[in-house]
């Protein structure tokens, strides 16, 4: 027989008049929308805006996006195929950068200095970062004919001043100001001698380049603003630096994240936890809307009966519960971008200078659209399995309230699965748009894959862990039953009312809890890790071409200077000549990426143990001093195919030595241990002719005087003076600690409310208890007390489960992410105790008025 | 005609099994009057569901004008209910959400083609309700809802009217409206009604009365002008 369907036009108009009727409830479903999808508005509005920023600090350090390093000028074929690759896309920008050491001289001094020489083309250099001059002018017009720009120490040394003439191989060079800050400063070679810098126009005419100079020539390419072709950043940039690689064999290539790897590791913690936060609200925001539903549906039910004895059938139901719950979510989601766009807006003007984020906050229509699809979508996902349970609606309701549980045990749990397939298939089928969303949320599919499936494993074992847990309460109390005092043991019995949510309630508070602690467990690791690596310790002055003669007296040197931060550290270099590499001797080597230069001529440090600010990340250190082995840096290994156990075979003094590869570490970038890709066993070198490197930490206000007071006494000793772009990297830091503090507090805020909302959800049910109870003769006080303990032994089994599963998620996300996982006690606690004193205080929020009710009002409308 | 051959009810609560109704048989002609009455516990609403197709029997048989219905899947039992039966209840059952007149017309909507609006209309002039079509079912007094559920019962027309206990929530003045109501319905219509009541005044005026206890018929019988209704014409008559 065929049935007519209700029409879409009054299954929308029952669905309305059935929201008219009771507003406040749904403002419930409402909120937790709203929440959810301003969190991920505002989360990823401001962590977009926080991104650009820091992305632009990173590529600043290296005045580009990507770097070529060779070290020979570039040939015509080289040129041409620059230029090839420069052609493909008409945004991309590219200039060279040569660096030389040479001699310099001033009048005024008949000695000429050793000098590490830079020359640009002002007209692009620096694509990103600033160069700060003394008097300040423009690089272009500083360097504009025979004019050049010189550090500090260069004057210092030669006891010149700005305005003076500078004799640089054949040419004289007016010094037009003094060269403060240059972004690129802590990734171009360490040099020797201060800095000089000249146009590339200058450099030609002072014949300093021939064929065989020393020289290093860095190609700095800019990618256009907008990726083309769809692309994302990363993976423009992985395309560049592809094309460039395919050009320039030989050279170095490396983008912006390898020039400072603290910081590209701390904006890479810093962006993954910001996605976390970003889907966590997510999350957070569909599990209180189901919940919502869920309890709408539960109170739903006789009108779902009435309906059903009426002929409805089920799609008729779900027609109408649908379309109020897309209704919902369409208000909650624009609510929600108004809010989120709303707090973007109110955040620099309530914090102003306090907020260190500097990007310009622009009205974030694609956040908007994604929070508004998003919201929409999670809402309809996670409302569909309770909303297909209306299939299960018997309509023998309207005749008889009896709640048939079906078998108990093994067989009645898989029965209850089975009258559940079309949710069990759906809930399988959900994973994929949660794959989707947290995959353009993250934008990353390893994310996104990795989330979807890690939410629903945990979701399954904590719904199981909750059935459990629930369990053993129960055979607790049936042994102890009649022992325990009656509001203590009904509240407990409460928690099994027949047709209870116990399980999917505590599941649901778990999940809750557990992303919730687990965004603040994982920043807070993320944040102590990143403080770490910029801690206040590092040094920001290195020196170099210090001989062993001069160690002491210089270490002596710093031990009396003030403003010393950190003691002198230092490492001891030689010169080596790699022969082979896995056998192929070094001259086969071309096309490996790697100057031949960097094998032939090779800066080695010895150490019997990993140096500051390195890590192993492959193989282990030796132990003996005397072993064969060779430590290299990470970026080398991979350029070279190096692993452990791979063969190098080096001289050093005049002693060939076939070595095994014991250890693949990765430098910081910011400690001595970055000035060196190769370390070796102190039996091996300690006995060669050696330079030192030093760093220490002082303050930059006594930089100056420090290097005139070392010049005087060591006057060949170079000074790198990186405290301008230390500063830098800390304020960036400051940056990401501030702003993932900032986002994770408000996304822990939007979770705490999601959380109450789903507690409250429960209400219908509680007040048609406490009416009998009342109607029993209890005192409002034994309802209080009878359900206060079903509130707080539900929010402190909640919080148990959340709290052992957010330091296991968080102990494996952690790992993922190379930072060491410390238990957070206090937190931990905090998260325990705080989930029930919550639960016990919103479900008290939510049910103030059931005190109030007389029983009449409600028993009238059974 | 609804047929029943056999029909048991129980219901499963963990390891233990609560019989309702142990094996009932029983045939209900076309435009019978059944009211069926029995204790609190007997298993009277019960029977009414499955007879309604509301419930499914946990064992036995039941057939409406010869299709069975205890097999049925959801979606058919929904056409069938939707289709050939109307229903009363003792508690009304309205949508609080929607007008008088969209309570009626739900039905309608529900399960026929075109527009019951004018048929919904006149079926609350009919009960007396014309002035209070567009009010809510919270601004209708008791006996006002149950002609408003006795009109959306009527709306498709259906050859059988299942009441459950219509007139226990009314007062006596009312209860006789709603009675009168459906007898009329019975008698003019040809309509099958099978009623489930406490109240002997209400079940004197059926055509058969079924008496259950501890969910087994005690008692069936013809007593009133059923049982010359029911005796063959040819026999009546030769």
């Amino acid at each position: 027989m065929a049935k007519r369907a209700l029409s879409w036009r009054r299954a929308a108009d029952i669905g309305w008049r059935d929201l008219k009727s009771a507003p406040g409830k749904f403002a419930f479903v409402v909120l937790s929308v709203a929440v959810g999808v301003a969190a991920l508005v505002g989360v990823r509005g401001l962590s977009n805006s926080f991104r650009r920023t820091l992305l632009g600090e990173a590529r600043s350090l290296m005045a580009g996006d990507l770097s070529a390093r060779i070290f020979h000028p570039p040939s015509d074929e080289e040129q041409n195929k620059i230029a090839g690759v420069m052609n493909q896309d008409a945004g991309m920008r590219s200039t060279w950068v040569t660096e030389t050491i040479s001699m310099a001289s001033v009048p005024q001094s008949q000695t000429p200095l050793l000098v590490s020489l830079k020359a640009v083309d002002p007209k692009q250099y620096p694509f990103y970062g600033t160069v700060d001059l003394q008097p300040s002018m423009s690089l272009q017009q500083a360097l504009a004919g025979d004019s050049a720009v010189v550090a500090d120490e260069f004057l210092i040394r030669l006891n010149a001043h700005v305005g003076d003439t500078l004799r640089l191989g054949g040419l004289n060079f007016h010094i037009a100001a003094v060269l403060e800050q240059e972004p690129d400063r802590i990734t171009s070679g360490a040099g020797l001698g201060p800095r000089v810098m000249i146009s590339q126009e200058a450099l030609k005419q002072t014949g300093l380049v021939a064929p065989g100079s020393r020289i290093s020539e860095r190609l700095l390419v800019k990618l256009p603003e907008n990726p083309p072709h769809g692309l994302t950043a990363d993976a423009e940039t992985a395309d560049a630096r592809a094309k460039l690689e395919s050009a320039l064999p030989d050279a170095q290539v490396m983008d912006f994240r390898e020039g400072n790897p603290a910081l590209s590791r701390g904006l890479d913690n810093a962006t993954s936890i910001l996605s976390l936060i970003c889907l966590v609200a997510m999350v957070l925001g569909a599990i209180g809307v189901a919940m919502a539903m869920h309890a709408h549906l539960e109170q739903r039910m006789d009108m779902l009966a009435i309906l059903k004895a009426l002929g409805a059938g089920s799609s008729d139901l779900l027609r109408i519960f649908l379309l109020q719950t897309m209704g919902l979510g369409l208000a909650g989601a624009l609510l929600g971008v108004a809010a989120g766009v709303g707090v973007m807006a109110a955040l620099p003007s309530a914090f102003g200078n306090l907020l260190p984020v500097r990007a310009a906050l622009v009205i974030p229509w694609q956040s908007g659209l994604a929070g508004l699809g998003t919201g929409l979508l999670t809402t309809l996902l996670f409302c569909l399995p309770p909303l297909l349970d209306v299939r299960g609606v018997r309509p023998v309701l309207v005749l008889r309230r009896l709640v048939e549980q079906g078998p108990g045990g093994i067989r009645g749990f898989f029965e209850w699965w089975m009258r559940r397939w079309p949710q069990l298939l759906l809930s399988v089928g959900l994973l994929i748009p949660l794959i989707a969303i947290a995959w353009t949320l993250s934008d990353s599919a390893a994310v996104g894959v990795r989330f979807g499936l890690a939410f629903a494993a945990a979701l399954i074992v904590l719904l199981i862990l909750a059935a459990v847990t629930l369990l053993v309460l129960r055979l607790l109390l049936n042994s102890v039953r009649l022992r325990i005092p009656s509001s203590l043991r009904h509240g407990l019995a409460n928690l099994y009312r027949p047709g209870n949510q116990s399980a999917p309630v505590l599941a649901a508070l778990g999940t809750g809890v557990m992303l919730i602690l687990t965004v603040y467990l994982i920043q807070a690791d993320i944040l102590r890790d990143l403080r770490e690596t910029a801690s206040p310790k590092l040094p920001n002055v290195f020196f170099a071409d210090i001989h062993p003669d001069q160690l002491a007296g210089i270490k002596n040197f710093f031990a009396h200077q003030p403003g010393l931060q950190d003691a002198l550290d230092t490492i001891p270099v030689v010169m080596g000549r790699f022969v082979s590499v896995n056998g192929r001797p070094v001259a086969q080597l071309r096309g490996q990426h790697f100057p031949l230069r960097m094998l032939e001529s090779a800066e080695l440090s010895w150490a019997d143990a990993p140096l500051a600010g390195d890590k192993v990340t492959a193989g282990a250190w030796w132990k003996d001093g005397n072993a064969t082995e060779i430590a290299v840096g990470e970026g080398v290994a991979k350029r070279l195919h190096l692993s452990p156990g791979s063969s190098m075979e080096l001289e050093t003094g005049g002693v060939t030595r076939m070595l095994k590869v014991g250890a693949i570490y990765r430098a910081d970038g910011q400690h001595l241990g970055s000035r060196v890709e190769f370390v070796v066993p102190s039996g091996l070198a300690s006995d060669q002719p050696s330079t030192w490197y030093g760093g220490v930490r002082i303050d930059p206000n006594q930089v100056g005087a420090m290097e005139r007071g070392l010049f005087a006494a060591y006057p060949t000793v170079t000074v790198i003076n990186v405290a301008d772009v230390l500063v830098r990297i800390e304020s960036v830091v400051d940056q990401i600690t501030f702003v993932v503090r900032l986002l994770a507090g408000f996304s822990i805020l939007a979770g705490l409310m999601i959380l109450a909302s789903s507690i409250a959800s429960t209400r219908f049910r509680r007040m048609r208890e406490a009416v009998v109870l009342k109607t029993l003769g209890a005192t409002r006080m034994r309802i209080v007390r009878t359900f206060s303990v079903e509130f707080s032994v539900l929010g402190l089994l909640a919080g148990a489960v959340g709290v052992v599963f957010a330091n296991i998620l968080t102990h494996v996300l952690l790992s993922r992410l190379d930072v060491a996982f410390r238990i957070e006690w206090g937190a931990t606690l905090l998260a325990l105790f705080g989930t029930a004193v919550l639960a016990t205080a919103t479900g008290w929020l939510a049910s103030y008025r059931i005190l109030g009710l007389r029983p009449l009002e409600v028993l009238r409308e059974e | 005609m609804i047929e029943v051959r056999g029909a048991k009810k129980w219901i499963q609560n963990g390891a233990r099994r609560v019989d309702i109704l142990k094996g009932i048989s029983l045939t209900i002609p076309a435009g019978q009057f059944v009211a069926i009455v029995g204790a609190s516990g007997s298993g009277k609403s019960t029977l009414l569901g499955l007879l309604a197709g509301l419930d499914t029997p946990s064992e036995g048989e039941i057939g409406i004008d010869g299709v069975p219905i205890h097999n049925l899947v959801e979606s058919q039992l929904a056409a069938v209910r939707g289709r050939k039966i109307g229903f009363v209840f003792q508690s009304y059952q309205l949508i609080q959400t929607l007008t008088a007149l969209e309570n009626v017309l739900l039905p309608y909507e529900l399960n026929m083609e075109g527009n019951g609006l004018s048929k919904a209309r006149q079926l609350l002039t009919e009960v007396g309700l014309q002035d209070r079509m567009d009010h809510y079912p919270v601004q209708l007094s008791g006996g006002e809802q149950q002609r408003v559920a006795l009109a959306r019962a009527f709306v498709i027309d259906p050859p059988i009217v299942m009441a459950d206990e219509p007139t226990g929530n009314l007062d006596s003045t009312n209860g006789l409206l709603v009675l009168e109501l459906l007898l009329k319905r019975n008698r003019e219509a040809g309509t099958t009604l099978v009623l489930v009541t406490h109240d002997p005044e209400v079940a004197s005026h059926a055509d058969r009365k079924i008496v259950l206890k501890d969910g087994l018929i005690a008692e069936d019988t013809l007593p009133f002008r059923a049982a010359e209704a029911l005796v063959p014409s040819e026999e009546r008559h030769g």
